[in-house]
């Protein structure tokens, strides 16, 4: 195996274009526990640590973005990632134990695309914009359409995740990510993002992900509906959590069987709304 | 029991009592210690072993040539290079270090391969071909018993067994212990409860995965470094294994990375002298977790059926319970397992009318062997539910219910055996006191915090921690200095300690003054195993006479040099013998020494070897029928009171604290005991809440670390109160053994706590979120 470690994105690229089966590792998490176990084999890594344009959290009035390279720690405690993108924080703090969360990227978790980890639904939840760079150019990829399957993303071959987009989402929401795991750092056994804005009693915006309950996030726009203009009362998360189970097809293993994930979605999707209402901003 | 006359001496010196830290800290806190595969000899091989695809199908061929052939590969081994029909086993003999004709679990090992590097044997074993007939298949216990059930091993007359076989083939071993009159006894009973109870197989996750490094002399004797908990067990399986005199096997203990049952006997020495003896070369082979979960050993699932019968006031009447332990495909220690599990199955309580009976069973899974509790956590877990149910039934505090039938000194245990240092009813006293019980209780039930319900609630436990045999010798230097050696074995516990504490506080001398030597069965005095709770007690027992046999010898010189008679002689801290009320008359250890080996007697060395003898079951008391200890015993006694607060939303539990009261006779390093008792308590933990090896169809589903869970620092309390009460044994200076028993009754503590909390019934193990979800739903739709 050889190990190559570009100084900038453009070179980064270029070796992706010159070389066959080359693989990035971002902070190595999953993928190094993948090559111990003789899971994937890599005939070149190319490391992307030494890239400084794809590290940090920078904001503009309109969004925020945070680049690919940005560990889970820094984004757990980041000060910018307020309001709606709560959830990101929130979701952030709860990833895996200190250790992971101090080498794990959010590109590299993205692109991984596994469907269990804590930050596709929050990013869906926070409608987030997936911006992918590759010798040809720039494109941005709306969450909605990044996660394909299992492990399976939209990035195309020779594409590397440079940055993701978070929109500041509306004046007065409050993000926040519930997670249930068998014991802690655990992956979800289920999770529920969820971005909410009160007026008064009453919920005027309302973005719900599910982790872990498919092969990709799941949102549903008629769950969100049921749940704008209602006081967030029992009936109305009854009725969401219902669309959204209806959506969910979630694996049965380890983690629980498919009938206890579908009976934790009202349950968490419940404790993610009371959350939020009741005022308590993603605290983690 | 120790021999009359054997006493303890007074510690001298402050050795004894005291948390000095571990003698290996400092070089296990700065990464110095060296484990098995931290070894490299020169021309050193890299192996790794084949496992099975098939949970049960018959070997039509097995093709190594092209494994053998690849560059780099200097031996491949199968059955076929080890001695014929030379079965291995504790008690039953069934196991050979390679699938001969038949493969009975998926990954059962069936050929090994010894490289220039790990990578390369890796490659060669896929390149190893074998055809298969695959066969039907067996995975449950119950279902193995049934009479047209697939049977695993139907060569099992040839076997060497020492006990009269049960009559079904996929039996391994079957126990009976009955008492009084059962029959009619539940006439008498106001009140019985019954009910069906699983417990899991538990992965012993020892950090340090099996390794074994060996390397074979120019006359054919066999070195042996691995991680294992005895030196003399392995010595002795591989000599038989491989046909060879035990006089060609030297096997010598690293340090060891942790065990818990699962590195007691054999585990992949074996396949490493095969490759050994037949590369011409050492090899070395660690096994990757994933390998080490799929072909070693974990703990019996189990499954239990219990009824108890009491009178209204609290009196326990009658007990009557059928344990079956999957045993897996081989016998391993299913025998004795199955058998300690029925001599647990009454539990530390006064029942007079008892009907146990447990079968060991082969099933077509991975081996079941020794783990922590050994049986008894399987039985406990059946016994303390069921204690509670009867306590709830009747409208009785539980711990009073557990004190009004706990066994007392000088009562009998199940089989006859009288009990020495009864203090059950102490030890439940005690946590009570320390958990404010009556207060906390007045909690059970209530949402003390948002969506959560708080329970507090007990277990009761017992243990013993006396058997089989072992020796110390206790050896003089000339600078009036020591060493120790024994054959145990410290696998993590911290034995090494403990062993140089006693001779310490039995010679008056400072740890600084004390060697402690490495078992090598080279050198070392024989000891059983490092297992059964019994280093502290049996071989500390061997170390303080020894030491004593080395202080009355110095004792005869001090007498002449001082010219006084040895009565009037004292040990003084430091290695000093001194007449007592003189201050200044006194001679060190050194001079001794030095009078020894140049003017009178020869060197000074103290020895002491024994063997647990305890009572046999008495048959006018007790129906004892198939395979049964006896002999074994110094009973210990413990009590748990564990608070909870369960999820109400998710069936999830949080232990919120936890107070473990238990006799250890005498804490010789009450650190030590506090460690050993966070650390059952953690693994009890896990068992009760969240470890489980599950199988599809045979496959093992969760053999890595990231689907089989346990416990990690946040999922355990902060507050775990150790306990510790001394009422001395006749062990080292009163000590009693503590390994096990804080495992054996802490998953029965902690479901009895989510029934406090809850309502509902937690009958298997582990209680899972969604088992407990599912138990509340159901006790909220029938109430």
């Amino acid at each position: 195996m050889r190990y190559l470690a570009p100084g900038s994105l453009k070179e980064a690229l270029d070796i992706l274009r010159r070389e066959d089966d080359a693989r990035c590792i971002a902070g190595g998490a999953t993928l190094v526990a993948m090559m111990n176990a003789d899971l994937v084999a890599v005939d070149v890594l190319v490391g992307l640590g030494r890239i400084a344009e794809l590290s940090g959290i920078t904001e503009t009035d309109d969004e925020v973005r945070i680049g690919a390279m940005t560990r889970h720690a820094e984004i757990a405690a980041s000060p910018v990632l307020t309001g709606a993108l709560g959830v990101v924080r929130s979701a952030a703090g709860q990833i895996a134990h200190p250790a992971v969360r101090n080498m794990g990227t959010i590109g590299g978790s993205i692109c991984h695309a596994d469907p269990a980890a804590d930050f596709p639904a929050a990013l869906l939840a926070a409608d987030a914009t997936i911006e992918a760079a590759s010798a040809e150019g720039t494109r941005q990829i709306p969450i909605g359409e990044f996660f394909e399957d299992y492990f399976e993303t939209a990035l195309r071959e020779g594409e590397i995740v440079t940055a993701i987009r978070l929109p500041r989402g509306p004046a007065g929401a409050r993000g926040h990510h519930v997670k249930f795991s068998r014991v802690d750092g655990d992956y979800a056994t289920v999770s529920v993002s969820a971005v909410l804005v009160m007026a008064g009693a009453t919920c005027s915006y309302a973005r719900i992900a599910l982790g872990s309950s498919g092969p990709v996030p799941i949102r549903v726009t008629a769950a969100e509906e049921a749940l704008v203009g209602s006081p967030l009362d029992q009936a109305a998360i009854a009725e969401a959590a219902r669309l959204l189970a209806e959506a969910a097809d979630p694996v049965d293993d380890v983690r629980g069987t498919t009938e206890y994930r579908l009976m934790l979605i009202p349950r968490l999707l419940a404790r993610a709304l009371n959350t939020l209402k009741d005022g308590e901003t993603a605290s983690v | 029991m120790s021999p009359e006359g054997v006493t303890s001496p007074n510690p001298v010196g402050d050795a004894i009592g005291k948390s000095v830290p571990r003698l290996e800290a400092r070089e296990k806190l700065t990464g110095q210690a060296v484990y098995t595969d931290d070894m490299t000899l020169p021309g050193m091989l890299h192996a790794a072993m084949l496992g099975a695809p098939y949970a049960h199908a018959r070997i039509r061929s097995i093709d190594t040539s092209e494994a053998e052939a690849l560059e780099g590969v200097r031996a491949v081994v199968t059955a076929e290079d080890l001695p014929k029909k030379k079965y291995v086993g504790v008690f039953l003999k069934d196991q050979m270090t390679f699938a001969g004709d038949k493969v009975r679990y998926i990954s059962e090992p069936i050929a090994a391969v010894a490289a220039d590097t790990l990578e390369i044997a890796r490659k060669a074993l896929q390149l190893i071909e074998v055809e298969y007939e695959e066969l039907p298949a067996v995975f449950d216990p119950e279902e193995a018993l049934e009479a047209d059930a697939p049977i695993l091993h139907e060569n099992r007359d040839e076997y060497p067994c020492p006990y009269e076989r049960p009559e079904h083939p996929n039996a391994v071993a079957y126990t009976q212990f009955k008492e009084g009159d059962i029959d009619n006894a539940w006439a008498e009973c106001d009140v019985i409860v019954e009910g069906v109870y699983e417990t899991p197989a538990q992965e012993h996750m020892y950090m340090e995965p099996c390794s074994t490094l060996v390397a074979v002399d120019a006359n054919g004797k066999i070195t042996i470094w691995s991680s294992m908990q005895s030196v003399f067990r392995v010595q002795t399986m591989i000599a038989e294994a491989f046909d060879m005199p035990m006089s060609k096997v030297r096997v010598i203990a690293p340090r060891i990375g942790g065990g818990f049952g699962g590195k007691c006997d054999l585990t992949n020495q074996p396949a490493t002298v095969a490759l050994a003896l037949k590369s011409g070369r050492p090899v070395k082979m660690t096994l990757s977790r994933e390998d080490d979960m799929m072909m070693m050993k974990s703990r019996h699932a189990g499954k239990i059926y219990c009824r108890t019968g009491a009178r209204k006031d609290g009196t326990l009447v009658a007990r009557e319970m059928r344990l079956f332990l999957d045993g897996g495909a081989y016998a391993d220690e299913s025998p004795e397992v199955s058998t300690v599990a029925a001599f647990f199955g009454r539990g530390p309580y006064r029942i007079p009318h008892v009907n146990v009976e447990s079968w060991s069973v082969y099933t077509n899974k991975l081996r079941a062997s020794a783990f922590r509790g050994f049986g008894n956590p399987q039985a406990t877990f059946a016994s303390e539910r069921q204690i509670d149910e009867v306590a709830e039934k009747l409208g009785m505090d539980p711990i009073d219910l557990r004190i009004k039938n706990a066994l007392q000194s000088g009562d009998k245990w199940l089989g006859g055996q009288t009990v020495e240092g009864g203090s059950l009813a102490e030890c439940l006293e005690k946590a009570r006191a320390a958990s404010d019980w009556d207060k906390r209780r007045q909690n059970n039930g209530k949402e003390v915090r948002p969506g959560k319900r708080r329970g507090i609630c007990v277990s009761g436990m017992s243990h013993i921690s006396g058997m089989l045999s072992a020796g110390a010798a206790v050896r003089l230097h000339e600078d009036g200095t020591v060493t120790v050696n024994t054959g145990a074995v410290d696998i993590g516990e911290g034995a090494d300690t403990v062993m140089a504490q006693i001779c310490a506080g039995a010679l008056g001398l400072s740890l600084d003054q004390v060697n402690y030597g490495n078992p090598d069965t080279d050198s070392s005095p024989y000891n059983f195993q490092t297992s059964a709770s019994r280093v502290t007690y049996m071989v500390g027992k061997a170390v303080e006479q020894a030491s004593e046999r080395v202080r009355e010898q110095m004792f005869r010189h001090a007498g002449e040099m001082l010219e006084c008679a040895e009565d009037d002689l004292e040990l003084r801290p430091g290695g000093v013998i001194g007449i007592r009320g003189v201050g200044d008359a006194a001679v060190p250890f050194a001079a001794i020494a030095g009078r020894s080996l140049y003017a009178s007697g020869g060197p000074i060395m103290g020895t002491h070897n024994w063997l647990f003898e305890g009572e046999r079951f008495d048959p006018k008391r007790a129906l004892v029928r198939g395979f049964a200890l006896d002999g074994i015993g110094v009973f210990t006694f413990g009590a748990h009171v564990v608070e909870v607060d369960v999820d109400m939303a998710t069936g999830k539990t949080e232990v919120l604290e936890a107070w473990c009261a238990h006799d250890v006779g005498r804490a010789l390093n009450p650190g030590a005991v506090d460690g050993q008792i966070h650390g059952a308590f953690a693994q009890g933990l896990g068992y009760g809440l969240y470890e489980e090896l599950v199988w599809d169809d045979g496959r093992l589903v969760n053999p890595t670390m990231m689907d089989y869970k346990v416990p990690g620092p946040l999922d355990l309390p902060y507050k775990i109160h150790p306990i510790l009460i001394e009422n001395p044994s006749d062990g080292p200076f009163g000590a009693k053994g503590i390994g096990e028993i804080a495992l054996v009754g802490t998953a029965p503590a902690i479901c009895n706590a989510i029934t406090a909390a809850t309502g509902a019934a937690i009958n298997r193990i582990p209680a899972t979120p969604e088992r407990v979800l599912r138990a509340i739903l159901a006790a909220e739709g029938g109430s």
